[in-house]
């Protein structure tokens, strides 16, 4: 069984998951971004960064507030919009209809793309097929686990 | 500098001064010029990029190039060599700080219209939608050209020394050959057909295609015209009644962000360095923003994406219309803010009716903080 989505091991297991993968992001090709995931949740915020360098996943952090500022983008939501985007990849193999973190992100009332800077923002338009293979991920730990 | 003309070197006394046939040889390179030498940069974990090989003397970007030669930056040039009559001789004309960065993802991130779109998996659609997606592929494959000949009718003007800008510009122009191709290829691939091409865009295309300098045209294509377009891209998900067209949507989107983000770049180096060329810059825009509304409210375009918000024509007047009008609004930020990151802030100046649109100028202020620097 994967750990529960609102973990640092979670993210991880992602990571671990896209590093093992190369051959199949090579299709999307190489991308360059730091992103932030942000999890309401009971009892305190979770938020990870998410370093992205090439093919890779290269790094993955707890951080606090300040620092998350520092991202291109943070992707902010509830933790039951994430398990929501989580539990559909997990059943269909990848995100379906408006379960794709583009669509969450576009309508922004579950989970938006939130920034300071425009062309940190718009990183996650020219790299967003490298983070839906990175959430799409969960499908596949799902079924290691 | 190290340069290759050192005393020390073999001086190849003994090669010949003739060929086998008689014609006269020049040894010179061999002996030594004043091109730098010993330079050995070193590959990112991904191979040698562009980013890579800017060292030393070959990574400078000369603010005014000495010639108007097609000589590559950094050679050993004759005094003779022919002038090819560049008119973008300034830095400031056409660089942004992340043109070689972008390069190189879009080499990295180039795809196949051909391959990597499921056209298998093309389904029998309603008559209506059906009709909808191929009116909105019949305007994209005629639109999306005009990225590709805005900077083919520039780059040949463009002075050598800048060959990073004109690389990229090259990547944008097979991007969007592609886009082109995938959106006349959906029009035409589940029964339908390319339907109704006209006035509106042809205006907002000419508008573009005769903008009076490389500049200018830059912040009407890369700034006004792809960054709407990259939001209709982001519709994507939306308005695409499949997988296939979702797909599609999602591989053009990455493009033209690369798109967007070099001309919002360039822009703000343009304005950073030669201040007189905001007045420029915004004379463009107050031009280019009323033809820009004038293209989205013609009665082709917002008809066909009201029906494919509204998933077909039952729900287009309570569902179509109200949701277009939310994107409408995501658009206009989206671009406002861009603006305020190139340094051309159009808040105090623009007609658009923000009021109307419900933007909130301070929002946009906030989204945009200049304080930041350049950055990819």
């Amino acid at each position: 069984m994967s750990p529960a989505i609102d973990t640092v091991a979670f993210f991880d297991a992602l990571s671990d998951e896209m590093n093992a993968s190369t051959e199949r992001l090579r299709i999307v090709g190489d991308a360059d971004m730091t992103a932030v995931v942000v999890m309401h949740r009971p009892g305190g915020d979770l938020r990870v960064r998410l370093v992205f360098e090439g093919l890779i996943c290269a790094g993955v952090a707890e951080v606090g507030a300040e620092e998350a500022g520092h991202a291109d983008f943070a992707l902010v939501g509830d933790l039951a919009d994430w398990q929501g985007m989580f539990d559909d990849i997990v059943a269909n193999g990848r995100a379906t209809g408006l379960w794709t973190i583009n669509s969450l992100a576009l309508l922004g009332d579950r989970i938006s793309c939130q920034g300071d800077d425009p062309m940190g923002l718009d990183k996650f338009s020219r790299f967003n097929q490298t983070l839906q293979e990175f959430f799409d991920g969960a499908a596949r730990i799902a079924v290691a686990a | 500098m190290t340069v290759t003309d050192d005393a020390d070197r073999p001086a190849y006394d003994e090669l010949p001064s003739e060929s086998p046939l008689g014609a006269p040889l020049d040894w010179a390179w061999l002996r030594g010029a004043k091109s730098e030498w010993g330079i050995h940069p070193k590959p990112s974990p991904r191979g040698l990029t562009m980013l890579d090989i800017a060292v030393g003397t070959y990574g400078d970007i000369p603010e005014h190039p000495p010639r108007r030669s097609m000589a590559p930056r950094g050679a050993d040039v004759d005094d003779d060599v022919v002038d090819m009559g560049y008119i973008l001789n300034s830095k400031t004309d056409v660089w942004a700080e992340n043109t070689r960065e972008l390069y190189e993802e879009a080499v990295a991130r180039q795809w196949s219209a051909t391959r990597d779109i499921p056209w298998g998996e093309l389904q029998e659609l309603p008559d209506d939608v059906e009709h909808a997606v191929c009116q909105l592929c019949t305007l994209l494959t005629e639109v999306e050209m005009i990225a590709a000949d805005l900077p083919a009718k520039w780059m040949w003007r463009m002075n050598h020394d800048f060959i990073e800008a004109k690389m990229f510009l090259c990547t944008q122009i097979m991007d969007e050959a592609r886009h082109a191709e995938v959106f006349r290829k959906r029009a035409l691939a589940n029964g339908g057909g390319l339907l109704l091409s006209r006035g509106g865009p042809t205006s907002l295309l000419r508008t573009i295609i005769e903008a009076k300098t490389y500049t200018q045209a830059s912040a009407l294509l890369h700034l006004l015209g792809e960054g709407f377009v990259l939001d209709i891209f982001r519709m994507g998900e939306l308005i695409a009644p499949t997988d296939v067209e979702k797909r599609i949507f999602r591989m053009c989107m990455q493009d033209e962000a690369r798109h967007v983000a070099y001309g919002t770049m360039h822009l703000r180096y343009a304005v950073e360095n030669d201040p007189d060329v905001a007045e420029e810059i915004h004379a463009a825009l107050d031009h280019g923003e009323q033809v820009l509304i004038d293209f989205g409210t013609a009665p082709d375009v917002s008809t066909a994406l009201a029906l494919l918000l509204a998933g077909g024509a039952e729900h287009v007047e309570d569902k179509g219309f109200p949701l277009a009008l939310e994107l409408t609004k995501k658009q206009f930020t989206s671009y406002l803010a861009r603006c305020e990151r190139a340094g051309i802030s159009r808040l105090e100046r623009t007609t658009v009716p923000l009021d109307l649109l419900g933007i909130d100028p301070e929002q946009v202020r906030g989204a945009a903080p200049v304080a930041q620097g350049a950055q990819s």
